[in-house]
């Protein structure tokens, strides 16, 4: 099984569309507010995955240190993107995005 | 200004006040204020008698003359004419001196007598008012002294007639006469006013003496058949005014109007008018002009007296011989008898008014009876009227001793010196019926003195039922005949005693030795005559020309240095040797003027005769019967009709003109209802087809593509706002779908 102890750049890109894929359909599918947002978290580390796997392959550190950035804003947009929620319960009084469809008008 | 002057717009304009005062106040003054009428005719006619005897009898100078004039309208250099500016003046001589007094004369007395005439007239007070307008514009007429103004005065003397012909308006034929008389005028006017301008475009001016200087220095640049015709045209405006033939028809009609009113304007003073203005334009009147005039005088006078003759109306009567009278006028300025033509108008006016008073006085005893068939043995009931009456009658058939004698015979005179002088032929057709015409007047005046004034009353052999078309008077029945009051008597007894020789000349037979003959000269004519003198009148028409070529400087300003000279070419030929006529510078006017007078003693003689055959005629018909006028006129019935009828000229312009313009504007109509509505109808239907059509595709066109694009925008939204959900993940979704399609095109094209 050579395969399996020898992790290639292959694995980890595979992880990281997997991981982009469920953060895809959670965004997507999901109607609660919260959850939309963990898919996006997830979309962000897969992205992170991705930064640290070519960093890993590449023998540099700029992907190391881009994810680094990567979570600080990942943190950054989470707190923002939290607020907006409260504020989208507290003019709609829900968190169902697929319910807050005001947009079309 | 001279003090005449001065006085003379007073007097011109008291009329005026007169008018305006009475037309807007006369129901508010007591007695519709003809005191007030009287007492401003009354001023004037003392100013004008002071005007007259400081013109006529402290200055008696034939050349008198004072005129003052004004700019009355100002219109500055106009393009494409030159200064255009339009005067008013004033001018007084001999001629315009007498004609204010007599108008203002008259004009008092008819006020006077309409006191009593017009008595319990439903508009008593406009009817003075109406007379002081027309007394106004005849003093204007009087005193123009530029044809300007002369034809607003005319035009104006038209509408009081007008209105005074029409004063009983409620009547249908007062109506139609008023117009008749209107319209007629009109055709004159505008053959007088298309003459004015004529002169004007010649002179650009309208003064007289300025348009006469003119044409004496030759500055008539167009050929002089232009001036004939000018003259011509000048002269229709008399023959609409004072009734000449062919436009004479409107005069008898006009006696519709109050008996006053025929007496002041019918027959004394505007009528006279035309008369009046051809004596005033006789300068610039050439040859063949005069020749024109003549003959439509001698035709008007002789027409008229055959109509008066068969005449039942009183009133009508006079008017037919008003008519003739005013022919033998007319005859007399056409014959270059002028101061005879313009003495008639004087004599005429005073007699005729007197006619017409006294007929007013015998209508108004005779309860509003105007058929000489029912009158009859007057004189004893009116003894006043009747001999007034008598008076003027003989005056106007012109017997020796009264005033109409002088001044008819003068006229004939001037007729036979001009035949002669034109060379006989048919130029002695116009002494001919002016003799002829004579004798017609004296038996028309004899018939009518006896049918009026004696026999019996024949009152009541009026039918019965010609009473109901009378006057609303006639329920007064037959009342007893009296004569009228002093109101009406006075005015009578001062016109008759104005018939009379010795008013005018010491000598009952000869006028020219009269004041009135010495003061209104005959003016020198402007138009040089080519050729018209007479073979055998060469020799004296060359001395005559010699002894003026030595003056012609002079003429104008110092007759007497002429007169000297001219004196002895005349009396080289003049047999009475008394002649102190003017001397003229045309040898043709001299020669005329020589043999009119060499003519004064036939005339006489012929005249005389013809007015004895007249009135002797007249006796033995109606006086003493011998002659039955019944079967007589039944013997000569279709002369009797042409006569009775008055020669059908009504018919004849019944016939002609008035169908005749009916026709034609029964054509302009069908032209008009048919070529120009069929025009605008065709016009509005093709606006209507274009209109249609630009309809159609504005609707289908235009409306279509709007609709289309509203259509469209309406379904492609419809399409599209499914897509709009308003949900973020939908368009998350389409997001990724985009990309992907775009990732999809971006590896096949980059790896095909």
């Amino acid at each position: 099984m050579d395969v399996l102890t020898t992790i290639g750049l292959n694995h980890y890109l595979t992880i990281s569309v997997l991981l982009f894929g469920f953060g895809l359909f959670a965004i997507i599918t999901r109607k609660n507010a919260i959850v939309v947002l963990m898919g996006v978290e997830l979309i962000l580390n897969a992205a992170n995955i991705n930064l640290l796997a070519f960093s890993k392959f590449n023998g540099a550190m700029e992907g190391v240190m881009f994810s680094l950035f990567v979570i600080v804003l990942a943190a950054a947009e989470a707190a923002v993107a939290l607020a907006i929620v409260i504020n989208i319960y507290k003019t709609f009084n829900t968190v169902d995005v697929s319910r807050i469809d005001s947009l079309k008008e | 200004m001279h003090s005449l002057i001065q006085l003379s717009i007073i007097v011109l304009l008291l009329p005026l006040l007169s008018f305006v005062l009475l037309i807007f106040f006369n129901r508010r003054l007591p007695r519709g204020g003809d005191f007030l009428g009287i007492g401003f005719l009354g001023a004037t006619f003392a100013i004008s008698v002071y005007i007259f005897w400081e013109v006529v009898v402290t200055a008696y100078d034939p050349s008198f003359r004072i005129a003052w004039d004004f700019t009355w309208i100002d219109f500055g250099d106009v393009p494409g004419f030159g200064p255009l500016e339009i005067r008013m003046g004033i001018m007084i001589d001999n001629l315009t001196a007498i004609m204010l007094a007599m108008v203002s004369l008259i004009s008092f007395l008819v006020h006077l007598y309409s006191t009593g005439y017009m008595q319990g007239e439903r508009y008593y007070g406009r009817f003075f008012a109406y007379l002081g307008i027309f007394t106004f514009s005849m003093l204007g007429i009087v005193l123009s002294d530029n044809l300007f103004s002369i034809y607003i005065f005319w035009e104006l003397v038209g509408l009081s007639s007008y209105l005074l012909i029409g004063f009983y308006f409620h009547k249908d034929s007062a109506a139609d006469a008023q117009k008749k008389a209107f319209l007629t005028n009109r055709v004159g006017d505008i053959g007088m006013w298309l003459g004015i301008l004529i002169l004007y475009s010649q002179f650009h001016t309208f003064g007289y003496e300025e348009i006469y200087q003119h044409i004496r220095d030759g500055e008539f640049h167009m050929s002089q058949a232009w001036l004939t015709a000018a003259g011509i045209l000048l002269f229709m405006g008399c023959v609409g005014k004072s009734a000449q033939f062919p436009l004479h028809v409107w005069l008898p009609d006009a006696m519709e109007g109050p008996t006053p009113v025929s007496a002041l304007i019918h027959a004394a003073t505007m009528v006279a008018a035309g008369v009046y203005f051809v004596g005033r334009i006789f300068p610039v009147l050439t040859p063949d002009a005069l020749a024109v005039i003549a003959f439509v005088g001698a035709v008007t006078a002789f027409m008229a007296a055959t109509i008066a003759i068969t005449q039942h109306d009183i009133k009508r009567v006079l008017a037919y011989s008003t008519v003739s009278q005013l022919g033998y006028m007319v005859l007399g300025l056409g014959v270059g008898a002028y101061s005879a033509g313009l003495f008639h108008l004087l004599t005429h006016a005073f007699f005729k008014a007197c006619l017409f008073l006294g007929s007013g006085a015998i209508i108004h005893a005779m309860h509003h009876e105007q058929d000489m068939r029912w009158m009859g043995g007057l004189w004893k009931k009116m003894p006043w009227t009747f001999v007034t009456f008598i008076v003027a009658t003989l005056a106007l058939a012109g017997l020796p001793l009264t005033s109409g004698f002088m001044s008819k015979d003068a006229i004939l005179a001037g007729a036979l010196g001009y035949a002669e002088v034109e060379g006989g032929g048919i130029y002695y057709l116009i002494p001919a019926l002016g003799f002829f015409s004579a004798m017609l007047t004296a038996f028309y005046m004899g018939r009518q003195i006896w049918l009026v004034f004696f026999g019996k009353s024949r009152t009541h052999l009026k039918p019965v039922d010609e009473h109901h078309g009378d006057h609303a008077h006639d329920d007064h029945g037959h009342h007893e005949v009296h004569e009228v009051a002093w109101n009406m008597r006075l005015p009578l007894v001062v016109l008759a005693g104005l018939s009379v020789f010795a008013v005018y000349s010491p000598d009952p037979l000869d006028g020219a030795k009269g004041w009135f003959m010495h003061l209104v000269q005959t003016p020198q004519t402007a138009v040089v005559s080519s050729g018209g003198v007479h073979e055998g009148e060469h020799l004296e028409a060359a001395m005559y020309a010699e002894a003026a070529g030595h003056g012609e400087a002079a003429v104008h300003d110092d007759t007497h240095a002429v007169d000297a000279q001219g004196h002895q070419a005349v009396e080289a030929h003049d047999d009475h040797g008394e002649h102190h006529g003017p001397v003229f510078d045309d040898p043709r006017q001299a020669a005329i003027a020589h043999a009119a007078h060499a003519n004064h003693d036939t005339a006489i003689r012929y005249s005389t005769i013809m007015v004895a055959s007249g009135i002797g005629l007249a006796l033995i018909v109606y006086a003493f019967g011998w002659i039955n006028p019944e079967k007589t006129a039944r013997r000569i019935r279709p002369l009797y009709l042409y006569s009775f009828n008055k020669w059908y000229w009504d018919e004849i312009y019944d016939a002609t003109v008035i169908r005749g313009s009916l026709l034609i504007s029964r054509i302009l109509a069908w032209f008009d209802s048919n070529i120009v509505d069929g025009l605008v109808n065709g016009a509005g239907a093709l606006t209507r087809r274009v209109g249609f059509f630009a309809g159609g595709v504005d609707r289908y066109v235009v409306d279509g593509l709007v609709n289309f694009t509203a259509f469209f925008v309406q379904t492609t939204g419809s399409l599209l706002k499914k897509i709009q959900t308003g949900r973020v993940q939908t368009y998350l979704v389409m997001v990724l779908l985009a990309v992907t399609a775009y990732i999809v095109y971006y590896v096949f094209q980059i790896m095909p």
